[in-house]
């Protein structure tokens, strides 16, 4: 008893001593930052000119109006001084005020005049003088989100993401019938395909993450997004392996993880649909909806590809193709109606490394067939075949 | 201004919108739209026009533009043995923070801390001694259009060039007659032009021009508040949209007369425009005979005149540049005229 207390305290000493070892360091930087702060640490920290930064979050047209979010990236507050439309100084008023704090928006009021169809520059020059200059390509009257561009907005998400992954699930019972190589094949081309879908939504993020406030920093987001869903998905097969559970199971759930990733990249393409569509960029044209239906017919049949073999319900295909395709109506809406590239680039770096895993684990699928040692070719024509298949049907729709 | 529209952005729009005009029709009837032109209703009930929102802090700039419209600097006057007239001015050039557009802060160039300069005025024939001092970091001059020697044209290579901390007196005999300008002749001379250093300079015939009832002076000018050798705003005397917030008060049958100088930089042209009148004008104000009867003169930079006119019916008349993109940017105005 005593032998234990006297181990308990030496124990507690011990613990004792890590902890201030582990807050001595913290505590001299903390020192440090004020004796820094105090005496600016022998550098001349005032910066010679003014470091501004503008992000236009938002343009909205309305008749006889146009609407300017702009978010304050700066390390310091902005005013805004003049609005300049088209090389005219314009009155306007704000939401917040002309002076943004740092990370806040204000929102730009201008009584103006705009035409249908015709291009606007529009500049932002704060009490430095620094210009922030936001161009309207074409000018178009933003959706006001009602029901009736709800409703557009959700058949676009409809046709895009819906409509052709349950077309590509239609295929199941006739690829049931394939032999086991000719599946392997139809897995390397989910594998292909999914890897032209992961570069496409890297690509989206990375641009996205372009038009972010520079403090919320873009790019490291699309790596804790990515690598974070990488490795939280391997996680959760790895338990499901361990589980015990059987190989049908297993590939099962491994459906589900493409529908996933393929939901998420639906989102994006939703999330790009509906802003484009909101700020006139684009016209959503019969070719263009074609376009996306031929090449998401492709994403239901990477969904099934894992579970051919096997007898999932009816239930089971309806859901995958729901979590493929949905996304794609969430997407538009937000884009269109609340557009936020920050978020924008969260949701699409997940989508990234979803999809990346995904091909991880269809890899790991295709090793351990016994049928993939006698046909090493049909691994690389499957592979290929994807891509080729997403990128010529993109030529369509880019 | 540039327009900051990329070309690619407007051919890349252009390519989709032909697309989608090609399946328009079958996606807003399933979308529910059926409108088949849709166009953004014009809505003229209240008249908006370009102006700027506030209005600059006159008193911390130091000078206000409907004080310089008629602060004409006749300098320290005396006679001299042979009855010569000898007019002395203390000018300074100096570094200084001016609001050019209500909210904007533009680390300007001024002469006497003013933009315009100090308007020098005096009659042909006299003797002009001017005292120019240099508290700036920079070095300048003033360069006078007018005929004096080589040695007093303030440009490089000359004794009136003059360092920072340092001091020059310009001497020469005011001729000929007209409105001129002086300015600052340093390198790079655009810059120093653009960021404030000029002033118009009046030389009277003897016996002076015609009396009328009103003078003004008007110096054309614009700012490049960020640096990309293009102006953002323009002005005369130096404030965009001034003479907007307070028009010029005259009376109906009021005889004025508007020495019209311009020094504006980077732009190849500017111009004056008069509403509901016409004017007569004296290119360089060197005869007293009128060159043109007209409603609008263009001038370079450098170039100047002389504006006669008076109105005949009580009313706001406006007056700007005829380079529209100028007035919407700031250079118009309004003569209010009063019975």
């Amino acid at each position: 008893m005593a032998e234990r207390t006297a181990a308990t305290s030496g124990e507690k000493q011990q613990n004792w001593s890590t902890a201030i070892w582990l807050a001595l360091p913290l505590v001299i930087l903390g020192g440090i930052i004020a004796l820094f702060l105090a005496t600016g640490g022998g550098l001349e920290l005032t910066s010679p000119a003014p470091v501004e930064a503008l992000t236009i979050e938002r343009v909205r047209l309305y008749p006889g109006r146009i609407e300017i979010t702009a978010r304050n990236a700066s390390p310091k507050a902005v005013t805004i001084a003049q609005v300049i439309v088209n090389n005219a100084v314009w009155p306007y008023t704000t939401s917040n005020g002309a002076t943004i704090p740092r990370m806040r928006t204000t929102t730009i009021y201008l009584d103006y005049h705009w035409s249908y169809g015709e291009a606007y520059a529009i500049r932002l020059f704060t009490s430095s003088g620094i210009p922030f200059d936001v161009s309207i390509p074409v000018a178009f009257e933003t959706p006001k989100p009602d029901a009736k561009t709800l409703l557009s907005f959700t058949l676009i998400g409809f046709y895009v993401g819906v409509i052709p992954v349950y077309l590509g699930l239609f295929w199941f019972p006739a690829l049931r019938q394939l032999g086991r190589r000719w599946m392997i094949f139809l897995l390397a081309v989910t594998a292909g395909l999914l890897v032209f879908l992961g570069l496409d939504t890297l690509t989206e993020a990375l641009e996205q993450a372009a038009a972010t406030p520079r403090p919320l920093q873009g790019n490291g987001l699309i790596g804790i997004g990515a690598i974070g869903t990488f490795f939280l998905l391997d996680v959760i097969s790895k338990r499901q392996a361990a589980g015990g559970r059987s190989e049908a199971s297993q590939r099962l759930s491994l459906a589900y993880m493409i529908a996933t990733g393929i939901g998420l990249h639906n989102l994006g393409e939703g999330l790009a649909i509906g802003a484009a569509y909101n700020v006139g960029e684009i016209a959503l044209g019969a070719f263009l909806v074609v376009g996306f239906i031929i090449q998401n017919i492709t994403e239901g049949l990477g969904i099934i590809a894992p579970v051919l073999r096997d007898r999932p319900g009816i239930r089971h295909l309806a859901l995958m193709g729901l979590i493929g395709g949905a996304p794609a109506i969430i997407g538009a809406w937000m884009g269109g109606f609340a557009p936020s590239p920050t978020l924008a680039v969260l949701f699409l770096a997940i989508g990234a490394g979803a999809v990346f895993e995904v091909v991880y684990e269809i890899a790991k699928l295709i090793q351990k067939d016994a049928a993939y040692k006698s046909a090493p070719l049909t691994v690389f024509s499957g592979v290929m075949t994807g891509m080729l298949i997403l990128w010529v049907t993109g030529l369509l729709i880019k | 201004m540039k327009q900051s529209l990329s070309r690619r952005d407007f051919l890349r729009a252009g390519a989709l919108t032909l697309l989608g005009t090609a399946g328009a029709a079958i996606l807003q009837r399933a979308s529910g739209k059926a409108q088949a032109t849709p166009t953004h209703p014009m809505n003229h009930s209240n008249d908006a026009m370009a102006m700027a929102v506030g209005e600059v802090d006159h008193t911390k700039n130091g000078f206000n533009p409907s004080d310089i419209l008629t602060d004409f600097d006749y300098g320290k006057t005396s006679i001299l043995e042979n009855g010569q007239t000898l007019r002395e001015y203390d000018i300074y050039a100096i570094n200084k923070e001016i609001e050019v557009a209500p909210g904007i802060v533009y680390p300007a160039w001024t002469y006497n801390g003013r933009i315009p300069g100090p308007t020098i005025r005096c009659t042909e024939g006299d003797l002009i001694r001017i005292h120019f001092r240099n508290g700036s970091s920079h070095p300048h001059s003033m360069h006078f259009h007018g005929i004096h020697s080589a040695q007093m044209d303030g440009v490089p290579g000359t004794p009136g060039m003059i360092n920072p901390g340092e001091s020059f007196t310009y001497e020469f005999e005011a001729e000929p007659f007209g409105v001129h300008l002086y300015h600052c002749h340093a390198a790079p001379l655009a810059r120093h032009i653009a960021k404030g250093l000029y002033g118009a300079f009046i030389i009277d015939p003897k016996g002076g021009r015609p009396p009328v009832d009103r003078e003004f002076v008007m110096v054309m000018s614009g700012f490049d508040v960020d640096f990309d050798d293009e102006n953002d705003f323009y002005a005369v005397n130096a404030i965009p949209f001034h003479y907007q917030l307070h028009p010029i008060q005259i009376k109906v049958g009021e005889k004025v007369r508007i020495y019209l100088v311009n020094t504006l930089e980077f732009d190849l042209i500017n111009s004056f425009h008069l509403h509901a009148n016409f004017f007569h004008y004296y290119p360089t104000g060197t005869s007293l005979t009128p060159s043109e009867y007209t409603d609008t003169i263009m001038q370079t930079q450098a170039q100047r005149g002389i504006l006669e006119f008076s109105y005949k019916y009580p009313g706001s008349y406006m007056f700007h540049a005829h380079n529209t993109e100028f007035a919407e940017l700031g250079w118009t105005g309004n003569f209010e005229v009063v019975p």
